[in-house]
């Protein structure tokens, strides 16, 4: 009897927990977004603003939409955008502090306690990635309201309460302190990695769209993935070498 | 009776006219920008237009303006203290005073651009040399401090006697210094590939070029409206040479804005002609067309033609302030409209929220802290040549 086939992630599940025995500089971390898949629900971003409790203003991983076509031939199509945690990125050069860079695992992260918030990585990346935290919180217009359960100062608290972006605690007190002020950037959700995770992006999304695994394990999902004709890397012809892939 | 010599620093009955509706000008500029500069320190940067796709704004666009003056102006005093250029004669101290008070500004303007302003030391204490902010930060402190060194220098000198060695010296690494961070600004912009209008050539050799015509517009207002001449001869001198000069430069200003402009259009690449467009008949058209071109560059240009205006000092003056107003206009439109692009199809629209727009207009925090930076540089630079005789006014005598 044939066996049925794993649901993607629980295969990438089991991806993720062979490359976390290797060393860190032996992982190579990719994703691949099957555009053919995406339906455009930005369950993705949500997640991602929920996961790493994103300001108004600060994003991740917004998902571009392009309606083409005249009535009655119309067609929409859906492009994520995560960082594309380039292997020659020209985000980390222009830092003037080393404050972002890649790590041990490829991925470009931002120290926020080094950043100096002269967003020259901002202007540098070709794919802006990176978006700037003003310091804002989503129910700070809201009214007072008196409630048993959700009222604003649940919200407040929820908010303000710290994230866990990098392994370390974020919270976000006052108008000064990191990550206000800084570069925030898609991570590929390396807390959530090493705990066995996989990126929020990727759990949530309803058409399971968006892969992602370690491209050095030959079996892992998305080395078989990666291997097709059908993919494409955004703005090649920089020579950035993003490591995220799109199916076409 | 015996004439007696007065001890007073500051004599504001013996000032001119120009220098008190100057210093009026910078007084109410920096009181107007006292509210800016309260909300930026202490709330932060909310109020401000730019975001993170319009990434740098106002401040960014005047530190590159008054670093413009502050290097050109260290061009000129080398002009006369190492090439000993006649018709630059009497300008050197007023200039190197014009340096020492733009470049700070300068650096207060793009130190108010920073998400952590108390980090900044990190720049000096771990900097990452490969970076060109970290290349133009510790280039400007240093410079900063040659010019501090080379005024000290001047005054030490006296009048007819032949400039010292050691005075040379730095002068000369004052004046490479002044050349190649001028320039440095414009790579500054110009290395990042993912803008590609800043990547059009000719973006950073203009920026020398347009430091040093600067710091010849700021010498005109200078002699002007401000400086004392014991020969009314060498003012005329000086306004005929340096009429000439600024002549000169405008003419370079067009021929390059002209070859930048026509290389940009006829690459017909839509993310150089998008900002190009937006620049030409878009949301920058007044900035370009009326404030860069005609009260910029034509007008000044035609005034000098007529050596009735050109060689009076309120004309002189008024001739310098547009052409410094087009230059800060110019360097608006180099910064502002080359991040109007879409970094992808679709990107501005995809995620709503506070910053996330390309579309930029600078907003009254940003207006004001400029108007208090550029406010308090005007009180440095008239009260402290005041105080110091930078524009060599004579003694006040009373009887």
């Amino acid at each position: 009897m044939a066996q049925e086939p794993k649901d993607v992630l629980v295969r990438m599940n089991e991806d993720l927990q062979r490359a976390l025995e290797k060393a860190p500089e032996d992982r190579h971390w990719v994703m691949v977004i099957d555009l053919r898949k995406c339906v455009g629900c930005h369950a993705c971003t949500i997640a991602c603003v929920a996961e790493n409790k994103l300001p108004p203003g600060v994003v991740y991983r917004p998902v571009l939409e392009k309606e083409t076509g005249t009535y009655p031939n119309v067609t929409r199509s859906f492009l994520p955008r995560p960082c594309m945690q380039c292997d020659n990125p020209s985000c980390t050069p222009v830092c003037p502090v080393s404050a972002t860079y890649k790590n041990a695992e490829g991925v470009v992260v931002v120290d926020y306690d080094e950043c100096i918030g002269c967003r020259a990585c901002l202007v540098a990346c070709p794919y802006g990635a990176r978006t700037s935290d003003f310091g804002y919180t989503y129910t700070e217009e809201l009214p007072v309201l008196d409630g048993a359960i959700v009222g604003r100062e649940a919200a407040d608290d929820y908010e303000c309460a710290a994230n866990y972006e990098y392994g370390k605690e974020w919270a976000r007190e006052g108008h000064r302190g990191s990550p206000i002020g800084n570069a925030r950037k898609c991570h590929f959700c390396l807390h959530r990695i090493h705990e066995g995770e996989l990126p929020a992006c990727v759990t949530t999304c309803i058409g399971r769209a968006t892969l992602y695994g370690d491209a050095n394990d030959p079996d892992s999902l998305v080395t078989e993935l990666i291997k097709s004709p059908n993919l494409i890397r955004l703005k090649e012809e920089l020579g950035t070498e993003p490591r995220v892939y799109y199916m076409v | 009776m015996k004439k007696k010599t007065s001890t007073k620093l500051l004599d504001f009955k013996a000032m001119n006219n120009a220098t008190r509706i100057t210093l009026l000008v910078g007084l109410a500029a920096f009181f107007f920008g006292i509210f800016g500069l309260y909300t930026r320190l202490f709330v932060g940067e909310r109020e401000v237009g730019y975001g993170s796709y319009v990434v740098w704004g106002l401040w960014v666009a005047m530190y590159l303006f008054l670093a413009g003056i502050a290097t050109g102006s260290y061009m000129l005093a080398a002009l006369e203290y190492i090439f000993n250029v006649p018709i630059f004669k009497g300008t050197g101290k007023a200039a190197l005073f014009a340096g020492l008070v733009t470049m700070p500004a300068a650096l207060a303007s793009i130190g108010m651009d920073l998400g952590h302003m108390e980090r900044i030391i990190k720049v000096y204490l771990q900097p990452n040399f490969f970076s060109l902010l970290a290349q133009m930060v510790w280039g400007y402190t240093l410079f900063l401090l040659v010019v501090i060194v080379t005024l000290w220098l001047a005054f030490k000198q006296k009048d007819g006697q032949p400039t010292g060695t050691f005075f040379k010296i730095v002068l000369w690494i004052g004046f490479f210094m002044s050349i190649f961070l001028s320039g440095g600004v414009g790579a500054l912009l110009g290395v990042n590939a993912s803008r590609p209008y800043w990547t059009v050539g000719l973006l950073s050799v203009q920026f020398p070029i347009f430091a040093f015509a600067s710091g010849v517009s700021l010498m005109l207002i200078v002699i002007g409206w401000f400086m004392h001449f014991k020969d009314e001869e060498q003012r005329y001198h000086l306004f005929r040479w340096l009429g000439w000069v600024a002549i000169a430069l405008s003419l370079s200003k067009i021929y390059i804005l002209w070859a930048y402009l026509s290389q940009a259009w006829y690459s017909q690449i839509p993310d150089v002609m998008a900002p190009l467009n937006e620049i030409l008949f878009g949301r920058y058209w007044f900035s370009f067309w009326v404030v860069q071109i005609a009260i910029g560059t034509v007008i000044p240009l035609v005034l000098h033609m007529i050596p009735k205006l050109a060689h009076n000092g309120t004309w002189a003056g008024l001739i310098g302030l547009m052409v410094l107003i087009g230059f800060a206009a110019a360097r608006t439109n180099i910064v502002f409209p080359a991040m109007s692009v879409e970094m992808l199809d679709g990107l501005p629209n995809a995620f709503f929220g506070p910053h996330l727009s390309i579309l930029y207009t600078p907003s009254n925090l940003e207006i004001s802290v400029t108007a208090g930076v550029i406010g308090a540089a005007i009180l440095a630079f008239v009260l402290g040549a005041e105080i110091l005789a930078v524009f060599n006014k004579p003694k006040m005598e009373v009887k």
